[in-house]
């Protein structure tokens, strides 16, 4: 199972999901609440997301434990649910996958920050990423992956924490900032810092997500691609949230100005790609239109 | 040394995140005597102004910007006992209390706000960041405030903004206190939306808009 994943990246573009906050919310998630916790309250919602997503065409879909990692689920005061939440997100998801489909462990930040700008040492954020492995791994997902990282230490933590825990594949996205000066982490990290650490690193896919509208990402892609010969994931949001008095969310970037993109983003370097912030089934039913078409 | 040699050199402390050289600026600056709200305005403020350019060029990051936060930090604890005794004989023009939005630990913006609130006469109640919105209600209420400040930096946290307004409207406490927001997401469209008396863009419009809410 776990060669399978390289396999079909050989074959083609894989088409990941889109995402799952936005999804949650539109079937009445409340905002500020622990998303993690629906795994085990509202199960049978979350699976009809992951259903979606697998109908649309979705090869892999990622589990809903995106801020399972112990440190931020103890921010909801959920810290000792950490192994329980993250098996249940991978047990109910592989309810719903479909033979020949694969299921990846999201493994979000931890919304803290390591010495001297925060109060965690390494050593609790790598505990508090393998916990929440231990748990993924349970519930038996094909592969992790470490997403939407900002802090290239904390992405260190969190694969060294995922690597404690099982003998599964880590793949690893950072998040990045669009400046005049180029593409950066909200601490500072360079993409070629970035990609050189985690390919040190034996990271064996790796790539973006988040913060990047598609047109942004696939800039990024380009830039990826010259500084590193590993497959590249990118997950673009659709464009920026605004919130409008009412209390509603929206996204600025449309379903046709997002696909757009994608043919070049692939074209750039992606091999895996799909969509972030704001994204639904219907970005995901385009992209697989545009993937069996190239 | 003249004023302007310092303030240049109080802003050069901000922006090169040096916390030592920083204070020791702002000892010098009572022990000459000199007019602080002029050395806030004139050294420091400069200073994270420019921090905050250097942020959206791509040139500084998250971890320069706490580094300079600390500074500015350093800077306002050796000048703070020299403004409040500057206020003693003046009236205060109102008491506010001021937080983060609970969620939301941004903060930089919000003790800027703080410290410039309260150089300029006001008595502020600073309840950090990350603040339950019913602290801030019962704090205001407690302490008898004119004026609650909120901060928010998220678009998921500015919902507090709108949120507390409910809260104060469902606690029948609406127009008791009046209400300005701020921080990077919010403008003056989103606080008239949601009912708020008042939005300030930085630190110094929002004593402006301060001085005009409480205008007795």
């Amino acid at each position: 199972m776990n060669s399978s994943i390289f396999e079909l990246m050989k074959k083609r573009t894989v088409l990941l999901d889109g995402g799952m906050g936005t999804e949650l919310m539109k079937r009445g998630f409340p905002q500020g609440a622990c998303p993690e916790l629906w795994n085990v309250e509202n199960p049978e919602v979350v699976k009809k997301i992951h259903q979606s997503y697998y109908a649309a065409g979705s090869d892999v879909v990622l589990t809903n434990s995106f801020g399972g990692n112990k440190i931020k689920l103890s921010a909801h005061g959920l810290g000792k649910r950490c192994f329980e939440l993250n098996e249940a997100a991978a047990r109910i998801a592989n309810e719903v996958k479909p033979a020949g489909r694969f299921l990846a462990g999201s493994m979000g930040p931890t919304g803290k920050f390591l010495k001297p700008q925060g109060e965690f040492t390494g050593q609790e954020f790598e505990d508090a990423y393998a916990e929440q492995a231990k748990g993924l791994a349970a519930g038996k997902v094909d592969f992790l992956l470490i997403e939407t990282q900002y802090d290239l230490r904390e992405a260190l933590c969190a694969l060294r924490g995922a690597r404690t825990a099982c003998d599964l594949p880590v793949f690893v996205t950072m998040t990045f900032n669009r400046t005049p000066r180029g593409f950066f982490t909200l601490m500072g990290n360079s993409v070629s810092q970035c990609l050189k650490e985690l390919e040190t690193n034996r990271v064996p896919v790796l790539g973006s997500n988040c913060t990047l509208n598609s047109e942004e990402m696939t800039d990024l892609v380009k830039i990826m691609r010259e500084l590193t010969p590993l497959p590249i994931i990118a997950q673009a949001n659709a464009g920026k949230p605004s919130l409008s008095t009412g209390g509603e969310v929206t996204y600025s970037q449309g379903l046709e100005d997002y696909v757009r993109f994608i043919p070049q983003m692939i074209k750039n370097g992606a091999s895996l790609v799909g969509g972030c912030c704001g994204t639904n089934p219907d970005y995901i039913r385009r992209m697989a239109e545009i993937i069996k078409a190239i | 040394m003249s004023q302007e040699e310092l303030f240049s050199k109080m802003k050069r402390a901000i922006i090169e995140g040096d916390k030592e050289e920083a204070a020791a600026l702002a000892k010098e600056a009572i022990d000459e005597q000199m007019d602080l709200n002029q050395v806030i305005e004139k050294g420091y403020i400069p200073g994270i102004q420019k921090v905050g350019e250097l942020w959206e060029k791509g040139e500084y990051f998250l971890p320069e910007l706490i580094t300079s936060a600390e500074c500015m930090k350093a800077a306002m604890e050796v000048l703070q006992p020299g403004l409040e005794k500057a206020h003693i004989a003046v009236k205060s023009l109102g008491k506010v209390v001021i937080g983060t939005v609970e969620g939301d630990i941004h903060d930089i913006g919000k003790n800027l706000v703080s410290s410039i609130l309260s150089a300029n006469g006001f008595a502020v109640i600073d309840l950090g960041a990350d603040v339950k919105l019913e602290k801030f209600i019962d704090t205001a209420e407690q302490e008898k405030a004119d004026l609650i400040c909120l901060s928010a930096l998220l678009t998921t946290t500015m919902l507090g903004q709108k949120k507390l307004i409910e809260m104060l409207k469902e606690r029948n406490l609406y127009g008791r206190f009046k209400v300005m927001v701020g921080g990077a997401p919010v403008n003056q469209k989103w606080a008239a939306g949601i009912g708020a008396d008042g939005y300030a863009e930085n630190a110094l419009t929002a004593v402006e808009a301060a001085k005009h809410l409480l205008k007795k």
